[in-house]
């Protein structure tokens, strides 16, 4: 067998390194581990060299099903490793061009004075009642909103911390430092040392519906995303009509202009149909990682889903049971008659924590009292 | 640095089944090079599939102690790793009074290691043999926990800013367990052999239930086994997993049955169904066909595994 165990350590290193090409999180220290367990077990036996390799490779479930596809089609129906013809890239991503229809409404809002509003498309029953609200904005109330998106965010977007620091007064006892303070004086306590938790911001992760039925508001919620990611430090924020598009960075550019700038040329689809769902699916399979139990997930949307209902749902279920708190902003919730009736509002509805309207400078004073009130709690809120 | 191994995969598989769990080889490889590459093992999947159970078993096939951490939202460092005995040190202090040491000197005194209370993690790391860590549900800890333990994890060593650095004398066996509530950083699963577990077969829930409940008959386990696989393939809120099984079984036992009707069914739901919504759903009229499809194909003796596809069926339709 010596001869061909160099073979094999080459084969298992093209092997790792396909595997890599695939996605999976594999390197040198995985391919190590590898080899090491081959040593391990007995190579004769099929299922005991296969299985060696699906233990130390892959590290995550997404990654088992790629190996188990890869491995049969290197490793062959035989223990012998196959002839593969050169090794297939995945394609790189096509570099996203603006698209000639959505870019100008975007690139527009820098210079455009609020007057210049968007066609609201056909199939949204309550144009003209919502538009009115976004019509109204001036420079001044534009102003007053930055500085209330500011004061959500920071209610939205912090908790208790694990760690302490010192405090004069507080609930928790520094026992540590008690005691050590007892015994410099020798005798009963002198005075008690106190701590308190430090606090902690939450990762917030804004989803904003920029389609076709939201356009009259998409000048209002770039806004307040890039006031919301200028205020807080760790927001992750993703723009979806049909698909899903990441734009932490583009937003990252000062001043708001350049930022709108890069938007535009960043957003494939703007302004097209509404896929929310698929949208928020494809956010849950490509930045799944973002969530975890602090980090709160603000979608801000009418809730017009053109896609499955059911993709919507499971989506929302998901996010619901992964992130601390979900937030659905939604601006037509202020029109009056306006009831959430809407399919894909309907199904997103139970795993929403708060539902609130955002169509105006009262709603969102009225949002920030409701979290002011309570700091991450339970219930679900409907304003 | 000697550790005791376990042979081989076999042998690994034989000690498994001494001790009662129904493993499969690709458990057996994923402990056994745990073991052999002297790596941590994290254990992913969904609630009830017995991933605690593994390092249990390693930790009675190892013969030695098995430490737990159990992990939750706001675990800390006071939990996890050590805490000092303020109660003992008051009182030593209180002893102290009048010896004419200086504050320095019982300073010293009261922040030695015999005032230390060992949490789980320093445990671990002290501990005269290696023992076989489980940590359970990472998933459930912030990410700077998880930070600190992946540390500790590589350099197997933690400083206590009173006493100094404690090194491990005998790196233990660590099993992770996640149920996948929140993702894991890549650092800590690069550091991790990885072993996912899925609710059993048809046939390795059998032997399961035939192996814990004692005095079930395999008529019983049988239709038990197959109901479950088709329970699976529900859409529910809550996917029974293993442990609900074996409290089933024990229950529908307890009531002396033989065998599945809907009456039975239906005074122990409570063992398989933890939401209301599931429990509608298998009150429905589902129930009938399931229940249908089990006694013809018991009766008839027909194949099982046409049984258990329409079994699958009849979930999706």
């Amino acid at each position: 067998m010596r001869p061909e165990l160099g073979s094999l350590t080459e084969h298992v290193v093209e092997f790792s390194r396909r595997l890599r090409a695939r996605g999976v999180l594999c390197g040198p220290g995985e391919t190590a581990d590898a080899l090491r367990a081959l040593r391990a077990v007995n190579l004769v036996d099929r299922e005991a060299f296969r299985l060696a390799l699906r233990t130390t490779l892959p590290h995550r479930r997404e990654d088992l099903a790629v190996f188990d596809a890869l491995f049969d089609a290197y490793w062959g129906a035989q223990a012998g490793p196959e002839r593969e013809g050169p090794q297939e890239r995945p394609e790189a991503q096509p570099p996203v061009e603006a698209s000639s229809l959505g870019a100008p409404s975007v690139r527009g809002w820098a210079e455009e004075d609020a007057e210049g509003e968007q066609e609201v498309p056909g199939y949204s029953p309550v144009e003209v009642l919502s538009r009115k609200d976004f019509s109204s904005f001036r420079e001044d109330e534009l102003d007053l909103i930055a500085r209330m998106v500011v004061a959500i965010a920071r209610r939205i977007a912090t908790r208790w911390g694990r760690r302490r620091r010192r405090a004069r007064r507080s609930h928790l006892l520094d026992m540590r430092r008690t005691l050590r303070l007892h015994l410099r004086w020798g005798g009963e306590f002198p005075e008690l040392a106190f701590q308190r938790r430090k606090v902690r911001k939450h990762r917030v992760v804004l989803l904003c519906d920029v389609s076709g039925s939201m356009d009259v508001y998409s000048r209002f919620l770039i806004q307040f995303v890039y006031a919301l990611q200028e205020a807080l430090g760790r927001v992750e924020s993703f723009v979806f009509s049909t698909s899903l598009t990441r734009v932490t960075e583009q937003l990252r550019s000062r001043p708001l202009r350049c930022a709108l700038d890069r938007l535009s040329q960043a957003v494939p689809n703007w302004s097209g149909g509404t896929k929310i769902g698929t949208s928020l699916r494809q956010f849950l399979d490509r930045y799944g990682g973002l969530l975890d139990r602090h980090t709160v997930v603000l979608i801000v949307s009418d809730g017009w889903d053109t896609g499955e209902v059911e993709v919507l749902r499971r989506a929302m279920q998901e996010i619901r049971a992964r992130a601390a708190r979900v937030i659905w902003l939604n601006p037509l919730l202020g029109s009056p008659g306006y009831q959430p009736l809407t399919r894909g509002m309907q199904a997103a509805l139970p795993y929403v924590h708060v539902f609130a309207s955002a169509h105006n400078a009262d709603s969102l004073k009225d949002l920030e009292r409701v979290l002011a009130r309570r700091r991450l709690g339970q219930a679900t809120r409907r304003l | 640095m000697s550790r005791p191994t376990l042979g081989d995969v076999e042998q690994i598989l034989a000690a498994l089944a001494q001790e009662g769990y129904i493993a499969d080889r690709e458990i057996a490889t994923a402990i056994y090079l745990s073991i052999e590459l002297h790596k941590p093992l994290l254990v992913e999947g969904a609630a009830g599939v017995g991933k605690t159970e593994i390092a249990k078993v390693m930790a009675r096939a190892l013969d030695t102690d098995l430490i737990r951490l159990q992990c939750y939202e706001g675990l800390d460092v006071n939990t996890a790793l050590y805490e000092w005995n303020y109660q003992k040190q008051m009182l030593r202090i209180r002893l102290e009074e009048g010896s004419g040491r200086s504050p320095e000197e019982k300073e010293q005194t009261i922040f030695s290691e015999p005032f230390l209370l060992r949490r789980p993690l320093l445990q671990a790391i002290t501990h005269p043999r290696a023992p076989v860590l489980l940590v359970d549900e990472i998933d459930r800890v912030d990410e700077e926990f998880e930070a600190f333990l992946l540390e500790l994890l590589s350099d197997w060593q933690i400083t206590i800013p009173e006493i100094g650095t404690i090194r491990a004398q005998h790196v233990p066996y660590v099993v992770l367990t996640s149920n996948r509530t929140r993702e894991l950083s890549d650092a800590l699963r690069r550091r991790c052999l990885y072993l996912w577990i899925d609710y059993p077969s048809f046939e390795k829930e059998l032997a399961i239930v035939l192996r814990k409940v004692p005095g079930i008959s395999r008529q019983l386990a049988e239709q038990i086994a197959a109901f479950l696989h088709a329970v699976r393939a529900l859409d529910l809120q809550k996917v029974p997993g293993v442990a609900e099984t074996l409290d089933w079984s024990a229950a529908l036992l307890r009531l002396h049955r033989d065998h599945l009707d809907r009456e039975a069914v239906e005074r122990t739901l409570g063992c398989l169904f933890k939401h209301h919504e599931d429990q509608r759903v298998a009150r429905g009229p589902w129930l009938d066909r399931v229940l249908a499809v089990i006694a013809d194909a018991q009766r008839d003796g027909q194949s099982l595994q046409a049984a258990l596809d329409r079994l699958e069926r009849l979930a999706r339709g």
